[in-house]
């Protein structure tokens, strides 16, 4: 067991510099982890990191599981119910324009394989709900019609890119058929059961909640698996189904979490990382780019029309729309399905990689440097009309 | 005369001051306060955890008002105190529009300028662009 702990103890190491580092430098841990996991496999070696043991896959695996379940609790049944028509148009919208943009310009201008374009596509069209949730908190508009419209939306995005990525490279035998009748009537079933189990079992000392939750996606994630299909499908379509009654339970899913930040997660994203070849990419950076490029231009053509239709100024609509290229988890997850299933090579999957990392960090500055909206004067007043401004009681009455 | 006086706070030294002072000068104006903590997403975020980060943001900056609270009621002033999300610049900006405030209170940390061309500075920034009086406490 030395050698066990002694990686264990190299991981989460590495976990807490890339901690500390998203405190520093004010980023997502994921982007951090990423980041940290592209260092490490360069400097240790992934051979040396003990990325493909078996204790290292599943701790990274379930990290998915698990988030990519909390992603899809975070949704607003109440809100989806109302908005579901516009919400679906707007996120379909926003799903297709990078997929197919994506993909068209992987076959066509990099002269990628089918498979391998159709994956970048996937990894491409991804939307981060919470990044948008916090633009939305921000402006005020997460109580108005336009932000749940677009909040709701991006769950429709990301729900075509879980469901593109588990249908899309599955074989189409019995056992898809299988997996999706099972994922179906469990989905249904679901929102019945949990509240019933919850309140005969819940809120007690041995976390029955936990392993109820834990129970329904691994197992599910095993059929997935045994469908060739990919586990983070019915994880989030689980957490959609269960937003109305989990989602709304703090307690239980700050507890999820601390489990999925505290200890899987990190394995997911520094493996993640680890896979990228930083000579592969020097080699042939076209391809991060033209991914780049495309996804915020797709973005840009399919959701900032929508903001326009629905009024939002200019600034906020452009600011949305810049954050809405955000998409570590699923843009990742993507990708490294990809490379697990050998869709893509190391260097494909690099090129992948490092524009879901672009497309999180360079919208955003380009957002914030150009879009912030600001809410008074478009140019910083004199100097000296600011000192005169400092501590100087007004003369005229209130509101004047 | 201030009718109604916005002091940002965040929980640091600078920003203490600055609710005294704005404090201070609420009690001698007769005026309102409204005291505003600003919780910050991360400037690049991720899904589930920037959900994460502003709830826990959200908690820990209602429990920094709470003592703020009891030193507004034993100077007889009243006050309101608010939670936003997002840039503390911008929030206090939007915030004194929506007030009407007559006087913007904030503290300054006195950050290296090597920790400001990084972090950049809330109080620079609100006396940039703030078109109402700024009151700047180090």
């Amino acid at each position: 067991m030395t050698e066990t702990w002694t990686l264990a103890a190299l991981w989460l190491g590495l976990a807490l510099l890339a901690g500390l580092a998203s405190i520093w430098l004010r980023v997502a841990t994921a982007l951090s982890e990423i980041v940290v996991g592209v260092v490490a496999g360069a400097l240790i070696g992934t051979v040396a990191m003990g990325v493909d043991l078996q204790w290292v896959r599943f701790l990274a695996g379930a990290g998915a599981i698990i988030l990519t379940f909390l992603a899809g609790a975070e949704l607003d049944p109440e809100v989806f119910r109302r908005k579901w028509k516009e919400a679906t148009a707007v996120g379909l919208v926003s799903f297709l324009a990078p997929f197919l943009g994506c993909a068209a310009a992987a076959r066509w201008l990099l002269g990628w394989d089918p498979a391998a374009s159709w994956l970048a596509g996937v990894a491409m069209s991804t939307t981060s709900v919470a990044v948008v949730y916090a633009v939305m908190i921000e402006f005020g508009f997460n109580t108005t019609d336009y932000g749940k419209t677009v909040l709701a939306a991006c769950f429709i995005t990301d729900l075509g890119t879980v469901v593109a990525l588990g249908l899309l490279f599955a074989p189409f035998t019995l056992k898809t058929l299988i997996f999706v009748g099972a994922l179906v009537a469990i989905a249904l079933a679901v929102p019945w059961l949990t509240p019933r189990f919850f309140r005969r079992y819940g809120a007690r000392a041995s976390e029955l909640e936990a392993k109820y939750l834990l129970v329904l996606l691994f197992g599910l994630g095993a059929l997935a698996s045994w469908a060739d299909s990919e586990a983070v499908l019915p994880a989030y379509v689980l957490g959609m189904m269960l937003a109305g009654t989990v989602g709304r339970d703090h307690a239980l899913v700050r507890r999820l979490r601390t489990l999925c930040f505290g200890l899987m997660t990190p394995f997911y994203f520094i493996r993640a990382g680890s896979f990228v070849s930083m000579p592969a990419l020097i080699a042939a950076p076209a391809a991060f780019v033209l991914m780049l490029v495309v996804k915020v231009m797709t973005k840009i053509a399919g959701v900032y029309p929508v903001t326009r239709a629905f009024q939002a100024p200019r600034k906020e609509g452009m600011y949305t729309t810049l954050l809405m290229s955000t998409g570590l988890t699923f843009g990742t997850i993507s990708s490294l399905f990809g490379l697990s299933h050998g869709v893509v090579d190391q260097a494909q999957y690099s090129a992948l990689v490092t524009a879901v990392i672009a497309s999180a960090v360079i919208p955003t500055l380009i957002a914030n440097a150009w879009f912030l909206p600001r809410h008074h004067l478009p140019a910083p007043t004199s100097m000296a009309r600011v000192e005169t401004n400092i501590a100087a009681p007004p003369a005229r009455g209130r509101g004047s | 005369m201030y009718h109604s006086i916005l002091v940002g706070y965040d929980g640091s030294k600078a920003s203490d001051k600055a609710f005294d002072n704005a404090l201070s000068l609420a009690k001698s104006h007769g005026a309102e306060l409204y005291v505003l903590t600003v919780s910050r997403p991360p400037e690049i975020g991720d899904d589930v955890e920037t959900e994460a980060v502003i709830e826990n943001s959200r908690e820990h900056h209602r429990k920094l008002l709470v003592p703020l609270r009891k030193k507004a009621a034993q100077a007889g002033v009243k006050a309101h105190f608010e939670v936003a999300v997002g840039h503390p610049a911008e929030q206090i900006m939007s915030c004194a529009d929506r007030h009407r405030a007559d006087l913007i209170v904030v503290g300054d940390r006195g950050r290296s300028k090597f920790a400001r061309m990084l972090l950049g500075s809330v109080s620079k920034t609100v006396v940039q662009y703030a078109n109402r009086p700024v009151l700047v406490v180090r």
